[in-house]
């Protein structure tokens, strides 16, 4: 077995320093949605190999597997609703028009209801879930494997899929590829419902290969073409995969060179034959992960740590977590938190219960990112298209708001008085005897976990008026830390 | 002078220090300097802020019912699929013996009758969706046949010839940013109203400060350089600069007539604030939801022509009133016109082609094209007569005076509706 390139080789204290609390703060906020002191002083006591392999333990299975009591979002208002065009029909039988449309409409509502109701049980599983990376990554891979409730109406669908990319996030890529190719909302999203051997569609084939597994320039339009004959009946009844033996082309297909009657999973296996397959994958979780733009040796390392594996994910995640480049200065503090990580890791930072869903989709709307609905089959582009002059101000309102200060929009003032009482009323309470600089470095420490820089940390002392016994002082101060630059940062 | 004066002046000075720090000046910041280093004089000189061609887009989301907007009222085939819907030849307000504007439209009918309005019929593009989702993208995107297009046309408009990051160069009023509006490069701005467009903590003084970038005193590990910190800190820098030019502008702002309250009047207000103010911006945006008549639609249209008209009539007598009526061009559009034959509920299903509409005092007033027959359908909807993406070349080509063929992704030969 080939040695790790340099970069990625375990970080060893003797050469790169100590796990330390920034470090530790560092992998817990990447790993998952941001640790509160205590779990990182937790994390620093256990040293780093062994909190990644707590990280990485976690079951391959979705959340309804993992607990029957809190594992399924509130689907109440969709429930016996029809969910194929068969029990649409037997509802629409003898109706008029006229109440067909008001049926119609009805069940638009009632999927928008659960498809929030989902999105906030997302989020709350996020802040309080007892395995933070499985969330993370089952972000990532919702921004990689996309599909839009925009597209797919049926939260049913949507929820299954959310299972599915919870279910394999650290499981098999290969066999995680097989799966998605069969999962409903995906079916619909990219067409493949429509794919048939009489008129193929090739949104799927083109999709899988681009955007999934290889990367533009890495196949021909001819490639797509075949791919997309190999996938034709493949589909769905409203509920679960379907193999339509009358839509499936089982003529020979030419493919990546080779020829055969091929399907869909002997397509997707020769993807996985080609270099590129763990190369687009590897580059783009460290880019989520770590840092955009990887140096070539740490993808080629990642790459081969997949291929050794067999694309099983935990070595690969265990590598990036590990390695010296993950805790150099390219890495800690350099990444622009999406809004769901902004929003998710001040709820949990401020110890706050989740806002209601209505101020909730509303803030993560206008910064950009509502869970459900990517703004595109690429998912978010992430980084600094976050930011712009508008959204910056939307964040910082946000956490200003979170923090107890003024609504960020007009229209959310109503979440408000349900959202100001912290779980613990005593979190705005400096601790008795304490001097203005001891209050100022306990909330950065909590908020931003990074030193700063020290005339900032003076304004923030003088925000204090020399009162940090005052809990509406304290209350300033921290409203004011969530405005920074810095605690857009993590 | 005061406080805030000498905040100003410490701001502008951390901003000198950080640039100078990071050794290239965004063209934004230039202006920023400007606006800075005098805080009401210099914005007149900007020379794209009070000379630059202005295009103004207002959607009409939802899908509008074009025949009942500008209505064939000497139609048999109207009053025939129309029973109950129909608009009689006494209630509309005629401009030809053929068409007539909804009764409702008296202020559009001002404009038509002053030269200032035209309206292009049976606009639509080939094998119309009757989704709202997938035909307001593609009314966006102009993409019909990309199914996956992640930029908008203004978006692209602005890619091809924005410099730098300027965030003024294009805004939508409204909940977040249009599909059109978006670029691969730039991002314009959205904001719901001013008011949201602006930090709501308290500390302002404080928050400030800690907004600007330091000069260190002494270099410490907190100092390493950290661009995503500086580019934060930038438009931070950006955001504060803008808010406090849009909120003073839109304060100052002294319309020359009573705007009504609506959606689509606030945000016209505000448009007309930050035009009259000169913002260097070249479009802006914004919109009035609620036409999906599907059901009862007379009350609720009836209502929604009337917020449209007086909406679009007193931004328009706003402009003459500041002298920039001759900078602006407004094009309306909706994502699809309505079914031809009224539904059971006594309103409207999902229908294809509809008119535009065009105001300005260089646009070619008056009627273009021909009104598509109410006989001759494509299951049961108006077939179009002009593809959007001319108009859109059109508006490209001889008002913002860029060629249009990439940002449209082909050649569409603009119509004649903009006067040379």
């Amino acid at each position: 077995m080939p040695k790790l390139p340099a970069l990625l080789q375990p970080l060893d204290p003797d050469r790169d320093g100590p796990f330390d609390r920034l470090r530790a703060a560092h992998l817990l906020n990447r790993a998952g949605f941001g640790g509160t002191p205590e779990e990182i002083r937790q994390a620093v006591n256990d040293g780093l190999e062994k909190t990644v392999l707590r990280l990485l333990d976690f079951p391959n299975a979705g959340a309804e597997e993992q607990s029957a009591a809190d594992g399924k979002p509130d689907l109440s208002s969709i429930e016996g609703y029809p969910r194929n065009p068969r029990e649409l029909r037997a509802i629409f039988a003898g109706k008029t028009e006229q109440e067909r449309q008001l049926i119609r409409q009805r069940m638009a509502a009632a999927q928008r209801e659960a498809l929030r109701a989902t999105g906030r049980w997302w989020l709350a599983r996020m802040v309080d879930g007892e395995y933070p990376l499985q969330e993370k990554l089952t972000l990532f891979w919702h921004g990689h494997f996309t599909t839009s409730a925009r597209d797919e109406r049926s939260a049913w669908l949507m929820w299954r899929q959310n299972e599915l990319l919870r279910r394999m996030a650290a499981g098999n890529f290969h066999t995680f590829v097989r799966q998605i190719s069969r999962d409903p909302a995906m079916l619909d999203y990219l067409n493949n419902q429509q794919n048939r051997k009489q008129s193929p569609n090739e949104n799927y084939a083109r999709e899988l290969m681009e955007l999934f597994t290889l990367g533009i320039g890495h196949y021909t339009e001819q490639d797509i073409k075949e791919a997309a004959r190999a996938f034709t009946g493949w589909g769905h009844d409203g509920d679960t995969f379907v193999f339509r033996r009358e839509a499936h082309d089982y003529g020979p297909k030419i493919f990546f060179g080779r020829r055969g009657n091929f399907d869909g999973d002997d397509v997707i296996a020769i993807i996985f034959q080609h270099p590129q397959a763990s190369r687009h994958i590897s580059a783009k979780l460290w880019a989520f992960f770590a840092y955009e733009d990887p140096e070539p040796q740490i993808v080629d390392g990642l790459s081969q740590v997949l291929r050794e594996n067999q694309f099983e994910l935990r070595p690969l995640l265990k590598t990036i977590f590990t390695s010296r480049a993950f805790y150099s200065d390219r890495a800690i503090g350099t990444q622009i938190k999406g809004p769901v990580q902004l929003v998710v890791g001040t709820v949990r930072a401020l110890d706050l219960e989740l806002p209601p869903v209505g101020p909730l989709s509303q803030m993560l709307q206008q910064m950009g990112q509502v869970p459900f609905y990517p703004p595109n089959v690429k998912g978010w582009p992430g980084g600094r298209t976050w930011i712009n002059t508008s959204t910056l101000f939307v964040r910082y309102n946000t956490c200003v708001w979170l923090a107890g200060g003024g609504t960020p929009t007009r229209s959310s003032r109503r979440g408000v008085e349900r959202l100001v009482g912290s779980r613990r009323a005593t979190l705005f309470d400096p601790p008795t005897g304490s001097d203005p600089a001891e209050v100022v470095d306990q909330w950065i420490d909590r908020l931003i976990q990074r030193p700063i820089a020290p005339e900032k940390r003076q304004i923030l002392i003088d925000a204090l008026d020399g009162r940090p016994d005052r809990q509406e002082n304290v209350r300033r101060v921290v409203q004011l830390i969530v405005s920074m630059p810095e605690y857009q940062l993590c | 002078m005061n406080d805030h004066l000498n905040t100003r002046r410490q701001f502008l000075q951390r901003s000198l220090a950080l640039l100078a720090a990071a050794g290239t000046v965004p063209t934004f910041l230039n202006n920023t300097m400007m606006a800075l280093a005098g805080p009401d004089v210099d914005l007149s000189r900007q020379p794209s802020g009070r000379d630059g061609k202005i295009l103004v887009v207002v959607q009409l989301s939802g899908g509008n019912d074009g025949l009942n907007t500008v209505v064939p009222y000497a139609d048999d085939a109207y009053h025939r699929a129309r029973a109950g819907l129909a608009l009689t030849p006494r209630e509309v307000l005629k401009i030809n013996d053929y068409l007539g504007l909804h009764p409702n439209l008296e202020g559009l009918k001002n404009l038509y009758d002053d030269g200032m309005m035209s309206v292009i019929q049976g606009v639509g593009y080939p094998n119309p969706n009757r989704s709202h989702f997938r035909s307001m993208d593609i009314w966006h995107t102009a993409q019909p046949d990309k199914e996956m297009a992640t930029s908008g046309w203004l978006g692209r408009y602005f890619d091809n010839t924005c410099e730098g990051a300027d965030p003024h160069a294009g805004i939508s009023i409204g909940d977040s940013l249009p599909l059109s509006m978006k670029g691969e490069r730039i991002t314009p701005l959205a904001f719901e109203k001013p008011e949201s467009y602006r930090y709501n903590g308290s500390a302002t003084d404080h928050y400030k400060q800690l907004n600007s970038p330091i000069t260190p005193a002494e270099p410490g590990i907190a100092q390493a350089a950290n661009p995503e910190l500086e580019f934060l800190t930038r438009t931070a820098m950006d955001a504060q600069v803008s808010s406090d030019r849009i909120t003073r502008m839109v304060r100052s702002h002294v319309p020359g007539v009573n705007y009504p309250n609506n959606e689509l009047a606030n945000g016209l207000r505000t448009i007309a604030a930050m035009i009259g103010g000169g913002l260097e911006t070249r479009v802006y945006y914004a919109s009035l939801g609620g036409f999906d008549t599907h059901a009862q639609q007379r009350g609720r249209h009836d209502n929604l022509m009337r917020q449209f008209a007086d909406a679009v009539s007193a931004f328009w007598a706003d402009l003459r009133h500041q002298g920039n009526d001759d900078r602006v061009l407004m094009m309306t559009f909706s994502e699809f016109g309505r079914r031809v034959a009224a539904n059971a509920s006594g309103g409207t299903d999902h229908g294809a082609a509809a008119p535009m509409f065009l105001f300005g005092k260089h646009i070619e007033p008056g009627i273009l094209g021909k009104h598509p027959s109410l006989t001759d359908l494509d299951q049961g909807d108006l077939k179009y007569r002009v593809d959007f993406r001319h108009i859109y070349a059109a508006i490209l080509e001889k008002w913002l005076e860029t060629p249009s063929r990439d940002i449209l992704g082909g050649q569409f030969k603009p119509v004649p509706v903009i006067k040379a």
